[in-house]
């Protein structure tokens, strides 16, 4: 994985609170004109706290979440295996043997183009059993696709 | 040969034409006035008579030597091929009206690569002949074997999946629908009719409306039992020609054919009233049919042994005894089960609604015991060549599948799981709804059962020799 993947999701997670923060403003501006009845007193008295309270975990998951995500996640294709793992908070394991993979796509997003990075993506007959692997440097990403969907071809049956 | 569909086809087209006529004009007479709208709907059904007597004239079929032709020449001209070999199975059902006029329709499948075809219908002197003729090959047609099939005292256990529950209300609902549509289109309808009827309907005694919900819930039980019978009736699982086809219904008879190449395993599922009564529903897992509960229905309700039965015959044993998941699992069953009503209540507290809060701090003491019978039920089973995994109180599903049919693994740990020692094993399938769970099994335990089910995919990624402090599993079950 390379490590402008920390950015990549630093930026997603930036955009993604920035626009919760924002609303937040809204909803403390708004509930604060109208003054609504139906919010018990002391949570009405207290609505300035709203976009604070937003902020901070907003700043919060900026700093933490890249990070930790970036420890761990992972991938590695051994000879007909493909392993990823992924996730910060909880944690998935996926396994999926070469022979049952059914497409294998590369893409790449806006902020993904910025920063040279792809996404790839393995899918199977289940979706259970279908996986991203994101934050792959673009060279490695449109290898790793030809060469699985090279290998799946001449070991799959009906792949199910 | 050039035939056509038998002439009283078009009758059996017409019959539903013909019914909403009688009804219309019934409705129009005991009214006394014929408005426009009625003209209008006897043009449509003149119209639809005639379409139904010209897609007669202009549709012949053709049996040659080596295929069947169907061709249709009502506006433009088509002519649909399928070749003889390809015919994987010819099935002839027929409704009532079909019955009652000695006709029926028969399917012709011919598998992905070569379509299907339907005549619509002929004599069923003519559907038994055409299926004589289009599956005699040169081999003998391997004879159907019976694998299962419903007993009379079964149909009884409807009212338990309460999924016919309903079927009075659904049925006075449609008819009341129904009067309704016909009332407004023939102008029948006015403010002050409906009006007066709520007025009707408010000022009933008491003891009449009593009597009319204690009717209905009686009626409940009995609709659902007449409903599921006529859905079900006769149902029978057969073997043919590399098949399973469940046959099922009164009225209309229905056949499904599930081939046993993409057949991946069964599902058993029920509710804890047909759990009491050791009733249980069995599905099949087909790849590319999502649909287990519905298109791949092996018995809709039967004793758990006849189930069971109808499974081994059908993917192999049930593997057993199941294993249950760790200790562990059973706080965290709980609590997933009390968290939302519970956190309910607190916001009604603080939002200062004790109704609410009351209520639901009393569906969050129910569902401690419904969390310990989610735990109760969780477990695993592989036999060395099946895998089934089990889960759910209030609907219960254990799926056997086979190991073969195990297309990936996928291990969940939330936060709070991994603090438990815990982890959720998904075992991916190209069948079904994508995949079976193992909830909360040990860590060491959810590896370890991948481990002895595809032990060449994990291997290379294990470090130490798999399944220290594993499940009393056996290795086995490789992909062939």
């Amino acid at each position: 994985m390379s490590p402008r993947a920390v950015a990549q999701w630093a930026i997603e997670y930036l955009l993604l609170w920035g626009l919760a923060f924002g609303l937040a403003l809204g909803v403390a501006a708004w509930v604060g004109d109208a003054g609504w009845d139906a919010l018990p007193g002391w949570l009405a008295g207290r609505i300035g706290w709203l976009p604070s309270i937003v902020g901070a975990a907003g700043l919060l998951m900026v700093a933490v979440a890249p990070v930790w995500r970036y420890r761990v996640h992972r991938w590695e294709v051994s000879s007909d295996v493909v392993y990823t793992r992924t996730g910060w908070f909880s944690r998935e394991w996926l396994l999926v043997p070469v022979g049952r993979i059914q497409t294998v796509d590369s893409k790449q997003g806006l902020i993904e183009r910025m920063l040279g990075l792809a996404t790839i993506e393995v899918n199977t007959a289940s979706h259970t059993g279908s996986s991203e692997v994101s934050g792959l440097p673009v060279a490695v990403a449109t290898r790793l696709a030809e060469d699985l969907a090279h290998r799946a071809h001449d070991l799959r049956d009906d792949a199910t | 040969m050039t035939a056509r569909l038998h002439p009283l086809t078009f009758v059996v087209g017409a019959v539903r034409e013909l019914l909403a006529l009688i009804a219309a004009g019934a409705t129009g007479l005991l009214v006394g006035g014929l408005s426009t709208a009625f003209y209008f709907t006897l043009v449509g059904l003149a119209f639809g008579l005639l379409f139904h007597v010209a897609s007669w004239v202009t549709f012949t079929y053709v049996l040659h030597e080596d295929r069947i032709e169907f061709r249709r020449a009502l506006i433009g001209r088509s002519v649909k091929t399928i070749p003889r070999d390809r015919i994987r199975g010819v099935d002839i059902s027929a409704s009532l009206p079909h019955r009652l006029l000695g006709l029926a329709v028969v399917h012709i499948d011919a598998g992905a690569d070569g379509g299907e075809g339907e005549l619509n219908a002929v004599s069923l002197a003519e559907a038994e002949r055409l299926r004589g003729v289009l599956l005699a090959r040169d081999a003998p047609v391997p004879p159907q074997r019976a694998l299962g099939r419903m007993r009379r005292r079964w149909y009884l256990y409807a009212p338990l999946s309460g999924a016919y529950l309903l079927t009075p209300f659904a049925l006075a609902g449609s008819l009341l629908g129904t009067v309704y549509n016909l009332g407004d289109d023939l102008g029948l309808i006015t403010r002050e009719r409906v009006e007066s009827l709520g007025h009707d309907v408010v000022g009933l005694p008491t003891v009449l409306v009593l009597v009319l919900v204690i009717l209905m819930l009686i009626a409940m039980p009995v609709m659902s039992v007449i409903a599921f019978t006529l859905f079900n009736w006769d149902f029978t699982v057969r073997e043919r020609d590399g098949s399973v086809v469940a046959e099922r219904g009164l009225l209309t008879r229905r056949s499904v054919s599930l081939e046993r190449r993409r057949l991946r395993g069964v599902e058993l599922a029920d509710n804890p009233f047909e759990r009491a009564a050791g009733v249980t529903r069995l599905g099949a897992l087909i790849t590319g049919l999502g649909d287990a509960a519905q298109r791949g229905r092996l018995l809709p309700a039967a004793p758990r042994a006849a189930a069971e039965a109808l499974a081994a015959r059908v993917v192999g044993n049930v593997p057993g005894p199941l294993t249950a998941h760790p200790p562990a699992a059973r706080s965290r069953r709980v609590v997933r089960a009390v968290a939302p009503p519970a956190g309910v209540a607190a916001l009604a507290v603080l939002a200062g609604q004790p109704w609410v809060a009351g209520a639901c701090a009393a569906v969050a003491v129910l569902a401690v015991p419904l969390g310990l019978d989610r735990y109760r039920q969780l477990g695993h089973a592989t036999d060395g060549e099946r895998l089934t995994v089990r889960s759910g109180s209030l609907r219960r599903r254990q799926v056997v599948v086979e190991h073969s049919a195990v297309i990936g693994w996928r291990v969940r740990q939330t936060l709070f799981q991994r603090r438990l020692g815990l982890a959720t094993l998904f075992a991916a399938l190209g069948a079904g709804d994508g995949g079976c769970s193992a909830t909360d099994m040990s860590e060491e335990g959810a590896v370890a059962l991948a481990a002895a089910i595809t032990p060449a995919w994990l291997d290379p990624f294990l470090d130490g020799p798999p399944g220290a402090g594993a499940e009393p599993t056996r290795a086995g079950g490789h992909r062939t």
